[in-house]
């Protein structure tokens, strides 16, 4: 026998409808669970993916690597360059004496005083 | 060392090369001066340069051409010390024909020439102001010794002396070539040009009074110096030619203020040196 405070609750309105509700959402969450078919076995990977997935990821390491190389070779190179450059201003500066030396010395004959029996004699012509 | 000695431009011209065989070079540069004074010899009636004189203007050959404007530069260069239009002035002073033909003595009755006529070189055309002629005697063997010179050293080093005008090219086995200029004195050079003129040679008399053939443009008369011979050391022996007879019209005391490297001789047989010899 159902008291008096069973019967006014299931009367009750809101209690209707928050058992309305409940029960909806109960109802959905079955259904997205069911839909999801969580049961279903996972479908096998792409090998085709794996395979790019993998040769992307070798790519990116072979890169950095290569990267690598790459500076420290520029690094190498730019030094190089470096005393290279510094090589050919110093062979230019003496190219430069060697240059005004000639100059000087086209100027300016190379003669001197000698003891040795002489070629030729200059005289009045 | 391969020596050829020969006659050409009224003196001997002595030709040495340091090679083991340098025939083809010296018969070249034999008949280099041959050429070379067909073009610019004043005694010569058929040479370019008689042409040039007589007819006031020609067109010439390029070495003529070269050799013309290298003395006019030298002109300018010595303010007029060096003149190609001498020619007038020598004649004037007796030097009328090849020295060798030259009368020891004869009457002086001739007046003075006026040098430093205009010449002008357009191209491969001369030009000469009316009444002046042109005498490349002091400067020509200077060309022909470097054009020469040029020549014989595709041989190996060598070394042209056109009657005391020298050219060298090269350095020889023992390091230079050495070049007398007195009993005493010996240069050695290992480039550049060597050249002397003075009054000790190609003199003659006129009236009983002594010429010689160095005229000073400025009096067009044999010039009057202190000095009696200049040896100039040089970049080439047309620039040697040109500075020794500069030099030597200076007179000693001009001439030894300069760093021109040369040796002096004064008429009281003191020898000076300049230039750090």
């Amino acid at each position: 026998m159902k008291g008096p405070t069973a019967e006014a609750w299931m009367t009750d309105h809101v209690g209707r409808l928050y058992a309305l509700v409940a029960s909806v959402v109960v109802f959905l969450v079955a259904w997205a669970v069911v839909a999801a078919h969580p049961w279903a076995p996972r479908p096998a990977q792409d090998p085709r993916l794996v395979a790019l997935a993998a040769r992307q990821q070798r790519l990116q390491r072979e890169s950095v690597l290569v990267k690598r190389i790459v500076d420290r070779r520029w690094a190498a190179y730019r030094s190089a360059l470096t005393r290279r450059n510094a090589a050919a201003a110093k062979i230019a500066a003496h190219n430069s004496a060697l240059g005004a030396m000639a100059t000087a010395s086209a100027a300016q004959p190379s003669v001197r005083v000698v003891n040795l029996p002489p070629l030729v004699v200059t005289r009045t012509s | 060392m391969e020596r050829r000695s020969f006659r050409a431009m009224g003196t001997t011209i002595e030709l040495m090369v340091e090679a083991d065989d340098a025939s083809a070079e010296l018969d070249a540069g034999e008949a280099e001066f041959e050429r070379l004074e067909q073009l610019m010899s004043r005694f010569r009636p058929d040479s370019e340069l008689t042409r040039l004189n007589r007819d006031g203007r020609i067109v010439a050959s390029a070495e003529l051409v070269e050799v013309v404007s290298l003395a006019i530069a030298a002109r300018e260069r010595t303010d007029g010390a060096f003149d190609p239009t001498v020619h007038h002035a020598v004649v004037t002073a007796g030097y009328d024909r090849t020295f060798t033909e030259l009368p020891e003595d004869a009457p002086d009755d001739r007046a003075t020439a006026v040098c430093g006529g205009r010449v002008v070189v357009e191209g491969r055309r001369i030009a000469l102001e009316n009444g002046f002629a042109v005498d490349l005697g002091g400067i020509g063997k200077g060309f022909a010794a470097e054009r020469v010179a040029e020549r014989l050293a595709l041989a190996g080093p060598c070394l042209v002396d056109a009657g005391g005008d020298i050219a060298v090219r090269g350095v020889p086995e023992t390091g230079a070539w050495t070049i007398a200029v007195d009993d005493d004195l010996t240069l050695g050079i290992v480039a550049g040009g060597v050249a002397t003129s003075g009054r000790d040679r190609r003199i003659w008399r006129r009236g009983g009074r002594e010429r010689h053939h160095l005229i000073d443009p400025a009096t067009g008369r044999p010039s009057e110096t202190d000095l009696l011979r200049v040896t100039v050391i040089a970049p080439d022996a047309v620039e040697a030619e040109v500075l020794a007879k500069a030099l030597f019209l200076g007179g000693s005391t001009a001439a030894s203020a300069t760093d021109v490297p040369a040796v002096l001789v004064t008429e009281d047989g003191r020898r000076l040196t300049t230039g750090g010899l």
